[in-house]
């Protein structure tokens, strides 16, 4: 899957501690020392979790923190008390991209405030850390138990089932394998598959409810149909009977075809929200200056929608999760093990149900997803907060 | 001289669900360069409504608006987008005109990068420095890192008037810009709107629903009443409010409150013969204002509308047959068998 390839490994470490060197450096040039060093960790973790896609962006940020510890706004000509024949505003290349980073600096800083502040939504980040610490880091402790072992089966049992012991924290499934090993690899597919729903749906419905609401018209009146036409289906039957019809061989065809059910509901708040948007004065004076539909949608309608999208597409994931887990656990989806909606769906199918040893096998599962999903929520909170200009620059 | 905006004619319709609501009907109006001409009104009269195709942001259900003589339509190109940038709207409401997402430097910043008006990102730094200045708004720089929110509303409304400079613009639609300011920011806010007229050589249209504000700020302008969707009387200011022809605007000058509490109690006040407002569904018949007008002439006013013409006795036109046919106005009385439809 995409972003699996180069995460913990020994390379990605490296990768990563080189980018750390960067806002290290500028810390140690700069006499921001805690910053620098907090650069280089937050560089060498990114590293570490996710290679190059982790490490060179981290390295932007990291060093525009820094540099935004070191900047002082009085060292921009413009922000100082002469007046405007004293105030030359000519600079240098240097001097903009300094002024520039250490803007994003404090937009990052403000962001991470806003996330911290929030207790509920701090919850929620610490959950998604956990679950992104375990499935990425997990695998390096603890190795996958894969085959049966009937070795393990307890005098006088009747099944291999176990409830936790200290050597198997979670206990065994009923051909005797370590629980905890298959909640640690499990997560992968099912966390992947749904965010690439959440975000395939958003997309859509994000272009096609704009589409609607500035084209209006017949687009619009024909993507409204369209969006009624699906909502009055209901979702769930619909897409047990098209996962029996066809086979998804490939967790993207899946994610595909939640978006393609997905997309009508927030398509239509998109639309209304759109809708609201254009009539605003500010868009209206943008229109008056002649500045375009691209600025206008970028700039002007995008900007102020963008922490209503981005929580409506944890929602989307949500829901996603919980469709996909509900399949599984018909046996309507053909997905490998190991993976939790796999366990509740095998753990049901070998009577977990009616053991009591197999409870710590079956609760797992079940409350891994209950735990990943109210992170998500709650982390909703917090992103509100970081998107909404209004809260962020409280700080 | 050609009017810099003129509106010919300009009728405008909203439809609500199928029936069409006349918002404006018949609006001749003319506004030459570096003029200030203020449009009074109750609300729903259609003054925001004139406002906004005057900028440019409505076009005309019928009739034409001209920009410099020539019809907006038939600008093509580069002389359409310097006509659109021309005419520029500052709106009512501080708090909803700018876009909360950016700061005031970047508000700025768009229309001069979009449209070159300087070259440079110095240029550009320098430029909305005195921007601000202009709109006193100073010291700039503790300004132009703020977003919207962080600023009080009379802030906000200078860097809404500093955003319509930034393209140079030949007209400024004023639409009720002082109305959901602090009263005690209004005039500073109108003496800059005045002095940037000076200086910049803009005219300026000032919609207000407050006629002593309208006497203020367009003492050397005019003032153009507007009722139901129609200019009933327009001229200098001085003319308009020292001596007022059409019974609505004498009864809009009766209605101003006084300071003075003694003035206030002896002042003379106009009897309307309804208080309601008609609805813009059911326009009356003839002279929109004859259900409310004291001086109503039966057979007159309710059966033709009256044209916007000089009126004797007048410096300004003025929309109402009686004063236009010499006929004057005499107190409406009604007559019994008219009223007595009762048992």
């Amino acid at each position: 899957m995409i972003g699996f390839e180069m995460t913990a490994t020994l390379s990605g470490l490296l990768i990563g501690m080189v980018c750390g060197l960067v806002p290290l450096i500028v810390g140690i040039r700069t006499h921001t020392l805690k910053p620098g060093i907090m650069g280089f960790v937050a560089c060498t973790f990114s590293g570490f979790a996710c290679g190059f896609l982790g490490g060179i962006p981290m390295i932007l940020l990291a060093t525009a923190v820094v540099i935004s510890h070191a900047y002082i706004d009085r060292e921009d000509p413009f922000t100082s008390r002469a007046s405007i024949d004293e105030v030359s505003f000519e600079e240098s290349w240097q001097d903009f991209a300094l002024r520039k980073l250490a803007g994003l600096g404090r937009t990052v800083r403000a962001s991470t405030h806003a996330l911290v502040r929030n207790k509920a939504g701090f919850l929620g980040f610490l959950g998604l850390l956990f679950f992104f610490l375990m499935t990425v880091f997990g695998p390096s402790f603890i190795e996958y138990d894969g085959s049966a072992h009937l070795e393990r089966r307890q005098p006088g049992a009747r099944s291999l089932f176990q409830g936790p012991s200290a050597e198997f924290p979670l206990g065994l499934d009923w051909q005797g394998r370590d629980v905890l090993s298959h909640i640690v690899y499990g997560g992968r597919t099912l966390i992947l598959t749904s965010v690439e729903a959440g975000i395939i749906t958003t997309i859509i419905a994000v272009l096609l409810g704009s589409m609607a609401a500035l084209l209006g018209g017949v687009v619009d009146q024909l993507l409204s149909a369209a969006s009624n036409f699906i909502l009055t289906i209901p979702q769930f039957p619909l897409l047990l009977v098209l996962a029996s019809l066809v086979n998804f061989d490939s967790p993207i065809y899946l994610a595909l075809l939640f978006a393609a059910l997905g997309w009508p509901a927030l398509m239509r708040a998109v639309r209304a929200q759109v809708l609201s948007l254009r009539e605003r004065d500010y868009v209206q004076a943008a229109v008056a200056l002649d500045l375009g539909l691209p600025h206008i949608i970028s700039r002007e309608v995008l900007p102020n929608m963008i922490s209503y999208i981005v929580v409506n597409m944890i929602f989307s994931i949500r829901a996603a999760m919980y469709s996909l887990v509900g399949l599984m656990f018909l046996g309507m989806v053909p997905l490998r093990e190991p993976d939790w909606g796999m366990m509740i769906f095998m753990g049901r199918q070998q009577g977990a149900l009616f053991n009591t040893a197999a409870a710590s096998m079956l609760l797992s599962p079940i409350l891994a997803i209950a735990l990943f999903q109210l992170s998500l929520v709650l982390f909703t909170r917090s992103l509100e907060e970081i998107f909404n200009p209004r809260l962020r620059s409280g700080v | 001289m050609t009017p810099l905006v003129e509106l010919r004619h300009v009728n405008r319709t909203f439809k609500k669900g199928r029936t069409p609501i006349p918002v404006l009907q018949d609006i001749n109006l003319a506004v030459a360069p570096n003029e200030i001409l203020c449009l009074v009104g109750e609300s729903g009269c259609g003054k925001t409504t004139t406002g906004k195709i005057m900028a440019g942001l409505l076009d005309a259900s019928s009739g034409e608006m001209l920009y410099e003589g020539r019809s907006l339509v038939a600008y093509r190109g580069q002389a359409r987008a310097d006509a659109r940038r021309a005419l520029q709207i500052v709106h009512q409401d501080p708090f909803a005109s700018l876009n909360p997402a950016h700061t005031i430097g970047q508000i700025l910043s768009y229309p001069l990068k979009r449209h070159n008006m300087v070259q440079g990102r110095a240029a550009v730094r320098r430029r909305i420095w005195e921007l601000l200045t202009l709109v006193d708004l100073t010291p700039p720089g503790d300004i132009v890192n703020k977003f919207p929110h962080q600023l009080s509303g009379g802030q906000r409304q200078r860097v809404s008037i500093a955003r319509a400079l930034t393209v140079e613009p030949r007209l400024i639609v004023a639409d009720e810009a002082v109305s959901m300011v602090d009263v005690s920011i209004r005039i500073s806010l109108l003496k800059m709107l005045h002095r940037l007229r000076d200086e910049l050589n803009v005219a300026i249209v000032f919609i207000t629903h407050d006629l002593a504000l309208a006497k203020y700020f367009a003492w050397e302008g005019r003032i153009a009443v507007m009722y139901l969707g129609r200019v009933v009387e327009i001229g200098a200011t001085a003319n308009v409010i020292g001596h007022p022809a059409h019974p609505y605007t004498r009864a809009l000058i009766a209605a101003i409150p006084e300071a003075d509490p003694e003035l206030t109690r002896n002042k003379q006040r106009m009897k309307l013969r309804s208080e309601d407002i008609p609805s813009l569904t059911q326009i009356p018949p003839g002279c929109s204002f004859h259900p409310r007008c004291p001086f109503f002439v039966p057979g007159v006013c309710d059966t033709r509308v009256p044209p916007l013409e000089n009126a004797p006795g007048f410096s300004q036109d003025v929309a109402c047959i009686p004063l236009t046919s010499g006929m004057g106005l005499q107190e409406w009385a009604p007559v019994e068998d008219m009223v007595a439809d009762g048992p």
